[in-house]
């Protein structure tokens, strides 16, 4: 008897897989992994003589594998579970909120982003009003049980090395709680006393603005996926009043022009690109109700997208350049540097990544 | 004649341009075998049979290794040939080469049907990773072979538990050793603990492998020689090899041993022809100098406790027993390193001679991530598990509860072994967006 039930379990799942693989429809996109799957290859004979074809064709068969996130999830639960490991991919969980090992510090990188941020100042910027911020990421403000970079090192590297900028401290003004559960990002209801900072330091006055708040949910963040661990999604609260609702973005990748927030992009792949649209190389933020002329010029991540909007009601424009997707050497051919106040916004990701920031 | 098919299509999905190579293997060999069993001039026959297979194997393996070689000692500059190996070479020439010896030793009859001969060379479930299966050994079943649902159950058993030894130990321990071999922080520790992640990937990879040729071999009817005796537990090196890799070294005793003379001949030849064997053993495994490094190495333990100790390891099991684990992760190391200065680099590393911590925050950590998934693997390296199961099977109460949570522990342990292949596509696009 154990043996028949054997027998028949086994050939069941073998053919019983083998069969979903044909009568369920390929995926395009896996929003977990937030990447193309891979579709079934091009039968061609050369790709079959020279293994192409092979190897396309077992990519194919993994992405596309029936009920791939509940095996993804079933792997990630034994390795937690069964396994006992503190991370699974790099991921890892605490407190109920989801991380990235960030690990180790690159000093090589580090050196690279103060090389890129004294090179574009020497280059446009001297004379001018020129600040940075050092966004953590939020294993800055976890334990000491998991693998994280050398933060102190990060900061003392970027502040010796780093010329004719002033630096605005943010560490103080953040913890664990200021971040999503789910994702990289600081939540935008958080970060009012970020804002205020940056205005205090490079206007000389705080503002009391007022907002309303709305809400969107299920947010899933970019580890949500990631995880694979299921649960619930969180709250994204982002920030308004009148004068973000009448400000608009031009978007010079696509000349295209919309509003602050991106309202279509919530309940897509990224939910965290309703903030000015997510990644993109040039935009320009104006607000024609601030008369005074004061001009803001961003050099950022998208961190800096959650936070620009709580700095127009104290700006006639803000401009935001993002150097993954824009050479710092085109910079002149769009934008001429005068007398406006400058900010250099990265997180500590990005400046351990710097590689990725285009000359 | 199917199975000849599904195997030749298997093999051609992992090698498409050598195929020839397995062809023209079966042929000759199936010539030879016929040639060797009518001819008079046997020997002749067997000189260019054996030559005509190890200069296959020469060819294929080891003409880059000697072109090197030969550019070191004579500050030459011959270009490198490049020669893709085609899979699973070196295990079918042992094979064919057994075949032909054996049919000249008149051990076994030639087999008349090149079909029949070409299944037996190319059954796909020991082509590419072994074990060395004997045409003797399955001759019988190549003609008629008995299916039964026992066999096949058996088969599918000891195929899911082979499979999850390849992927649930073997991998998720070559991932430890690859982490800390890339460590930021390296550490005393860390070197010791990759040495026994190297120990436990290839033995579980190994053995996960002939598990499933076996297990694979079992619901074809077919019942192939084990080819691991959890050697992890052997109590000296001459023990331990009698547990790992059986088919390779009963291999190398038959056919080049016990034709040297075995031990049956002075101290001084006997040593020869261990370290022939050995010699031959280490190169078998790779065409580099730390493969035969690592044969000699035997060859030199053998010795040792054949002519110094080995009374005195019989008498002290547990002292054996460390000392073997601690001979097989040196030779482990000698085994993976890619030359013989990155072993040097590697030895004092692990000896504290390479100015490393003892113990560094990541070493640490990745131990801690990693400890229960070792633990597991030392247990399944040992037959507790399997000795326990049988003794509580002997309980009839036991019997009729294992019996019925069996079939489903297979079927667990197939999801999570899918659900591990799957998550290693895990790709995600990292850098898009923050």
């Amino acid at each position: 008897m154990k043996e028949k039930v054997t027998i028949v379990l086994f050939l069941s799942i073998i053919y019983g897989f083998f069969l979903l693989n044909f009568i369920m429809k390929d995926e395009e996109l896996s929003i977990e992994e937030r990447r193309h799957l891979k579709q079934f290859p091009k039968i061609t004979v050369s790709k079959v003589l020279d293994g192409s074809m092979m190897t396309e064709f077992e990519t194919y068969t993994l992405d596309q594998f029936p009920f791939r996130n509940t095996f993804r999830s079933l792997k990630a639960n034994v390795e937690y579970s069964v396994f006992q490991k503190l991370d699974n991919n790099g991921i890892y969980v605490s407190n109920d909120k989801i991380f990235k090992i960030e690990y180790p510090l690159k000093e090589k990188n580090v050196m690279l982003f103060t090389k890129k941020v004294n090179q574009i100042y020497e280059k446009y910027l001297q004379g001018m009003n020129v600040y940075y911020m050092i966004i953590p990421d939020k294993n800055y403000y976890l334990d000491d049980v998991h693998l994280k970079m050398d933060y102190d090192k990060l900061y003392q590297l970027t502040k010796e090395n780093i010329k004719g900028l002033s630096y605005i401290e943010v560490r103080d003004l953040l913890s664990l709680d200021h971040y999503y559960d789910t994702d990289t990002h600081w939540r935008q209801e958080k970060i009012i006393p970020v804002a205020r900072r940056l205005e205090e330091k490079m206007i000389g006055n705080v503002s009391n603005h007022q907002y309303e708040l709305k809400t969107y949910e299920p947010f899933y963040g970019v580890y949500y996926g990631q995880a694979a661990l299921g649960g619930k999604g969180e709250t994204l609260t982002y920030l308004t009043n009148d004068i973000i609702k009448q400000a608009y973005v031009e978007n010079k990748s696509d000349l295209s022009f919309h509003q602050v927030y991106h309202l279509k992009e919530l309940g897509k792949m990224d939910s965290y690109n309703m903030f000015l649209s997510g990644s993109t190389p040039f935009i320009t933020i104006f607000n024609e109700e601030n008369k005074s002329g004061r001009e803001l010029v961003i050099f950022r991540d998208s961190f800096a997208s959650s936070l620009t909007p709580l700095l127009i009601e104290s700006y006639s424009k803000i401009t935001l350049v993002d150097l993954r997707y824009m050479g710092a050497s085109k910079l002149e051919e769009v934008i001429t540097f005068e007398n406006q106040d400058i900010l250099f916004l990265y997180s500590t990701m990005i400046i351990n990544e710097s590689v990725m920031l285009k000359d | 004649m199917v199975l000849l098919i599904s195997s030749l299509i298997f093999y051609f999905y992992g090698e498409q341009i050598h195929i020839w190579i397995l062809l023209l293997s079966c042929f000759m060999n199936y010539l030879f075998g016929r040639m060797v069993e009518k001819s008079k001039n046997k020997k002749l026959i067997l000189i260019l049979a054996v030559t005509m297979n190890l200069g296959l194997l020469g060819y294929f393996k080891y003409t880059d290794f000697f072109i090197t070689n030969i550019n070191t000692i004579f500050q030459s500059d011959i270009s490198l040939l490049r020669i893709v190996m085609p899979i699973g070479i070196s295990f079918f020439t042992f094979q064919t080469l057994s075949y032909v010896v054996d049919v000249y030793r008149g051990t076994v009859k030639a087999n008349k049907h090149f079909l029949d001969f070409a299944t037996y060379v190319c059954l796909f479930p020991q082509l590419v990773a072994g074990p060395i299966v004997r045409y003797k050994d399955v001759a019988e079943e190549l003609n008629s072979r008995k299916h039964s649902i026992s066999d096949f159950e058996r088969g599918i058993s000891r195929f899911v538990i082979g499979l999850a030894k390849k992927v649930l130990l073997a991998n998720v321990i070559g991932e430890l050793s690859v982490i800390l071999l890339e460590a930021n922080q390296p550490s005393i520790i860390g070197f010791w603990v990759i040495a026994l992640s190297y120990t436990l990937q290839i033995y579980f990879d190994f053995s996960g492998y002939s598990d499933m040729a076996i297990g694979l071999g079992n619901m074809f009817g077919f019942h192939f020689l084990e080819n691991f005796n959890y050697p992890l537990i052997a109590k000296s090196i001459t023990d331990f090899w009698r547990r790992w890799h059986i088919s390779l070294s009963s291999w190398f005793r038959d056919y080049v041993y016990i034709p040297l003379g075995g031990n049956r001949v002075s101290t001084l030849k006997w040593i020869r022809n261990i370290l022939v064997v050995w010699f031959l053993t280490g190169f078998w495994h790779g065409a580099a100098w730390n493969f035969i490094i690592w044969g000699l190495y035997f060859a030199i333990l053998l010795v040792l406790e054949k002519k110094v100790y080995g009374k005195f390891l019989e008498k002290h099991k547990v002292f054996g027993h460390f000392y073997t684990v601690f001979l097989i992760l040196i030779s482990f190391v000698i085994f993976n390193v890619n030359s013989i200065a990155d072993g040097i680099t590697f030895f004092k590393n692990m000896f504290g001679l390479g100015s490393l911590p003892f113990i560094s925050l990541e070493t640490s950590y990745y131990i801690r991530s990693y400890i229960v998934v070792l633990v597991i693997a030392f247990i399944a390296a040992t037959p507790i598990f399997t000795n326990l199961f049988d003794k509580l099977k002997q309980k009839k109460g036991f019997k009729i509860v294992l019996n019925g949570i069996e079939p489903f522990y297979y079927v667990i342990l197939l999801f999570i072994v899918t659900a591990f292949l799957i998550d290693s596509s895990f790709n995600p696009f990292l850098y898009f967006r923050f």
